[in-house]
C-alpha cells in the first residue's frame, strides 16, 4: 500500500471495460448523456456498434438493458450515481434485479464528492441498491481496484451496482492486491479498535490509523468495497476484543456501510460500541469543492479518529491529524 | 399472401375461445382481471395467431395485468398446456394473476405499468446489434399506461434508432383504475402523439379482427418503428355483463359465471 498523498490516474474504469469488451462481444455500453464523464468515450470511440447513447432516459435505459441481459448481451449502464439508482429505482427492481439479470449499473461521482448540490449527490445510492434482492453493491477505492473490479463482475449472474468516484482516481494499492467479491481485506491487525472503510473513504481511514497507532491505539483497519452480499465473518473477526468499531464511508449513515457492519456485528453478538462517520442524516449544500463538502459535514480523518475516541471512552486529549496537502495530479485524504 | 392477412385460425372463433378460457379463469375465483381479456381478445388472437412466431420474436405484455389473456392465446396456439389454466391465480401457481418471471407463453411481461415498451425496445435493439433482420418484437401496450414518462422515453428512442421490427399495439379500452382513462387524464390524440415522435400509427376498431390483421401486415412492412392504436372496450364480447361492471376488475359471480360462459358456448356451437 503506497503513502499519501496518492498518485492519480485518469480513466482506468473506462479503460478496464474497453480492454475487457474488445474480447468479449457480449458486452455493451449505454450511456445516459454522460459519456466522457463516465469514462466510456474510450469505448463509444472504439467500439461504436456496441455503444448506446440512451440520452437523459434513465428509465428507459435501465428498461433496454434488462432486454438486452435477457437477450445474451452484458450490458454495462452509465450515469451518474445518483441519476442510475434515485430515478430509476423501480425499473432496477422490475427490469433487472427482480429477473436477476446480469446488467452493471455504473454509477459515478458518489456521495458527496460532487459540488453539484444535492440534486447531484449520490447520497442513498448504496442503501436503495443494497435494499434490493439479488443486487451486488461495490464501492471502489483505487484505481488498482477498479482495474479488477470490471473483470471481476463480467460474468457475475446478477446485477451489480458499482459506485466510482469520478475524475482523478488515487492510486493507494500496489499491483499486489487482490480484490474479491467475496472476502473483505484486513490492512492492519489491531486489538483496541477497529475502522472498517471503502470507496472515498479508505484514504481517510488509513491516515487515521496512523494518528491512532502514534498516540498508542492499536486500530485495526479492514477494507469492504463489496457492501452486498456482505463479509461480515471478516468484520466480525476483526471486531474481536476492540473497544469500538467506527465506519466511514461518503454515503450517508442511514442503511449503507456502517448499517452493514452494525447488523453483521449484532447479529454475531459483538458487544462492542460502534460509530458510523458519513453523512449524518443530512443533505450537503454549499460548496464549490468536495474538500469543503467532507470538511462541512465531517467526513476527514479527523472525523475518523474524533469517532475512535469517543467510542473507546479514553480520557485524554483526541490526536489531531495533520494535514496532507496534495499538488496536483496528487489525491489525499481530507 | 401475407400470413398476417390469411392463416388457418379464424381469429374471430379464437377472439370468443380466449374469452372463454378467461371466462373460466376469472369464475374460479369470482372476480378478477376478465376485462382486459374481453379488450384485449381480438388483439390478442390476432397477434398470437398471424405476427408472434414463437422462437423468433419476442412478445412483450407490457401491462401484466392483460396475462390472463395472453395465457389463453398461449394455449390456442400450442404455447401452453390447457389444464395449466385451472391454476391460474391460485397459491403456489406460476400462473399469478399479474404477471411475473414465471409466466408462460411470453417473453417479458410487468406489473409495474409503463415499462414493457423498454424491455420491447432493448430486444428490438440486440436484434439490431446481431442482424438478425427477420425477427420482430411485438408488444401489447394499454392505454392507461400512457400517462406514465417511461414509455415517451422509449417512443423517443425507438424512433430515433428507426427500430423498424418493433410493432406495438396499444389496447385503448378507456379503462383504469379510477375510471374512464378519459376522466382521468387526456391522452388523445394518441396516434398523433405517435406520429410526432416519429413512429408510424393507425387507430384501428380493435374488436374487427379483419382491420386489426390488414393494420398489422401494414405495422410489420413499415419502415419505422409502427404503433396500432386498437379501440376497444373492457365488455365486448359477453353480453350478459351488466351496464355497471367495473372493466378493471370484474366481479363475477357463479351464477353471472355460469351465463357467461354459456353465451360463449353457444357462440362456438
Amino acid at each position: 500500500m503506497r503513502k499519501p498523498p496518492y498518485p492519480t490516474v485518469l480513466k482506468p474504469y473506462g479503460t478496464a471495460l474497453l480492454d475487457l469488451a474488445r474480447a468479449d462481444e457480449r458486452i455493451v455500453c449505454l450511456s445516459g448523456d454522460l459519456t466522457r464523464q463516465c469514462e466510456v468515450d474510450l469505448f463509444r470511440d472504439e467500439l461504436p456498434d456496441r455503444f448506446v447513447n440512451v440520452g437523459m432516459a434513465e428509465a428507459n435505459m435501465m428498461g433496454i438493458a434488462g432486454a438486452l441481459a435477457r437477450a445474451g448481451h452484458v450490458p454495462f449502464v452509465h450515469t451518474f450515481g445518483v441519476f442510475a439508482t434515485r430515478r430509476p429505482f423501480d425499473q432496477i427492481v422490475n427490469a433487472i434485479a427482480y429477473p436477476n439479470l446480469p446488467v452493471r449499473i455504473v454509477g459515478f461521482m458518489p456521495g458527496i464528492s460532487s459540488p453539484g448540490g444535492p440534486s447531484h449527490q449520490a447520497i442513498e445510492d448504496v442503501a436503495l441498491m443494497r435494499a434490493v434482492p439479488n443486487l451486488t453493491v461495490v464501492d471502489a477505492a483505487d484505481a488498482t481496484e477498479i482495474r479488477q473490479v470490471v473483470p471481476a463482475i463480467l460474468d457475475h449472474p446478477g446485477p451489480v451496482y458499482l459506485r466510482l468516484k469520478r475524475g482523478e482516481i488515487p492510486v493507494i494499492f500496489d499491483d499486489d492486491y487482490e480484490f474479491s467479491l467475496h472476502r473483505a481485506r484486513r490492512l492492519r491487525l489491531g486489538g483496541d479498535a477497529l475502522l472498517v472503510a471503502n470507496g472515498m473513504m479508505l484514504p481517510a481511514a488509513i491516515a487515521a490509523v496512523d494518528v491512532l497507532v502514534a498516540a498508542g491505539v492499536d486500530c485495526g483497519l479492514v477494507h469492504a468495497p463489496v457492501v452486498k452480499p456482505f463479509d461480515a465473518a471478516t468484520v466480525v473477526d476483526a471486531a474481536s476484543g476492540v473497544d469500538a468499531v467506527v465506519t466511514a464511508e461518503n454515503h450517508t449513515v442511514v442503511g449503507g456501510l456502517g448499517s452493514a457492519v452494525a447488523e453483521a456485528l449484532a447479529e454475531a453478538g459483538a458487544g462492542c460500541r460502534l460509530r458510523r462517520v458519513g453523512l449524518r442524516d443530512t443533505f450537503a449544500e454549499g460548496a464549490l469543492s468536495a474538500h469543503h463538502l467532507f470538511q462541512t459535514y465531517h467526513l476527514t480523518t479527523q472525523s475518523i479518529v474524533d469517532a475512535v475516541w469517543e467510542a473507546s471512552r479514553r480520557p485524554d486529549p483526541v490526536p489531531v491529524a495533520p494535514r496532507s496537502p496534495a499538488a496536483a495530479g496528487e489525491y489525499s485524504p481530507v | 399472401m401475407d400470413p398476417i392477412l390469411e392463416s388457418p385460425h379464424d381469429l374471430d372463433t379464437l377472439a370468443t375461445r380466449i374469452r372463454r378460457h378467461a371466462v373460466r379463469m376469472v369464475a374460479a375465483h369470482g372476480l378478477g382481471y376478465l376485462g382486459q381479456a374481453l379488450s384485449a381478445a381480438e388483439i390478442l388472437a390476432t397477434l398470437y395467431a398471424r405476427v408472434y412466431r414463437p422462437r423468433t420474436d419476442r412478445i412483450v405484455i407490457s401491462p401484466g395485468h392483460y396475462v390472463i389473456g395472453a395465457f389463453a392465446a398461449a394455449v390456442e396456439t400450442g404455447l401452453l398446456d390447457e389444464a395449466e389454466l385451472a391454476t391460474y391465480g391460485h397459491d403456489g401457481s406460476r400462473l399469478e394473476a399479474i404477471g411475473t418471471e414465471r409466466s408462460p407463453g411470453l417473453d417479458l411481461t410487468g406489473g409495474s405499468l409503463g415499462q414493457g415498451l423498454s424491455g420491447a425496445v432493448g430486444f428490438a435493439l440486440s436484434d439490431r446489434m446481431r442482424g438478425r433482420t427477420e425477427a420482430r418484437t411485438v408488444v401489447l401496450v394499454s392505454d392507461g399506461e400512457l400517462e406514465e414518462g417511461q414509455v415517451w422515453e422509449a417512443a423517443m428512442f425507438a424512433a430515433h434508432h428507426r427500430l423498424d421490427n418493433l410493432v406495438a399495439v396499444i389496447d385503448a379500452n378507456n379503462s383504469q383504475v379510477d375510471g374512464p382513462v378519459t376522466e382521468v387524464t387526456t391522452i388523445e390524440p394518441i396516434a398523433d402523439k405517435w406520429r410526432s415522435f416519429g413512429w408510424w400509427a393507425e387507430d384501428v376498431d380493435g374488436h374487427d379482427t379483419k382491420a386489426l390483421a390488414a393494420a398489422l401486415a401494414a405495422a410489420v412492412a413499415a419502415d419505422r418503428p409502427a404503433v396500432v392504436v386498437a379501440r376497444t372496450s373492457t365488455t365486448t364480447g359477453l353480453d350478459c355483463l351488466p351496464a355497471s361492471t367495473d372493466g378493471h376488475f370484474i366481479k363475477l359471480p357463479a351464477e353471472l359465471a355460469a351465463r357467461a360462459a354459456a353465451e360463449l358456448e353457444s357462440r362456438l356451437a
